[in-house]
């Protein structure tokens, strides 16, 4: 939360005497005083390969599930592919679901998010036997 | 019909950036104008009390009216 805002004021500040047409991804311009901002791209790599581990255990799982989720971004569908597969190789389809519903809250109140993860997910959802929470009904109160 | 991309990263960032400068503006106007409708009305209203005030004739006014026990009204 207070990264987003640190984010958000250095930015906001520098950028408060000109325009904003073409404003780019915030990530880019965090302000670190020294030390390499890493790209989308590397933390997105850097998590599909936490979630690859072969004998990645359960414990790893949601702590990898708990940090991703603390990050103001929504996971990208490989990262979370690479999470549904750990789901597999654990025998565990309810965090599998959860990982799903995660997903729904993070997003918020941009609700295009969620179908579009859906959409990019469902090859591995069909081939793993994940059914979304939709499917089963579970997500109304 | 494929969904395109939507923006997935720094949701709460855009949030912030447009919602912080608003509530810090609207929480100082409140303030603001707190201060000018409630406590400088208030002080202007008790300076106003006591310039005018004379501690002597209230305390005689007190005094005649017997709420006093370490003096009593004047006929006494």
């Amino acid at each position: 939360m207070f990264r987003a805002l640190s984010r958000v004021s250095t930015a906001g500040f520098r950028s408060l005497a000109r325009t904003r047409t073409g404003y780019s991804a915030p990530l880019a311009s965090r302000c670190y005083s020294h030390g390499k901002v890493e790209t989308d791209e590397e933390f997105d790599s850097r998590w599909v390969t936490y979630f690859s581990k072969p004998d990645i255990d359960a414990w790893e799982l949601r702590k990898g599930m708990n940090t991703l989720i603390g990050y103001d971004l929504v996971p990208e569908p490989k990262i979370l592919d690479s999470a549904l597969r750990a789901c597999r190789r654990l025998n565990d389809l309810a965090s599998a679901i959860r990982i799903l519903e995660a997903v729904k809250d993070k997003a918020g109140p941009h609700k295009d998010i969620y179908p579009y993860v859906i959409q990019e997910l469902k090859p591995t959802l069909t081939e793993l036997g994940i059914s979304t929470p939709e499917e089963l009904g579970i997500d109304k109160l | 019909m494929s969904l395109p991309k939507p923006v997935m990263r720094g949701l709460l960032a855009k949030r912030l950036r447009f919602h912080l400068p608003i509530a810090f503006t609207l929480a100082i106007t409140a303030a603001i104008a707190f201060k000018f409708t409630v406590t400088e009305p208030r002080k202007k209203a008790y300076a106003d009390f006591y310039k005018q005030y004379d501690a002597v004739k209230e305390f005689n006014a007190m005094r005649e009216a017997g709420i006093f026990e370490s003096v009593r009204p004047s006929g006494e």
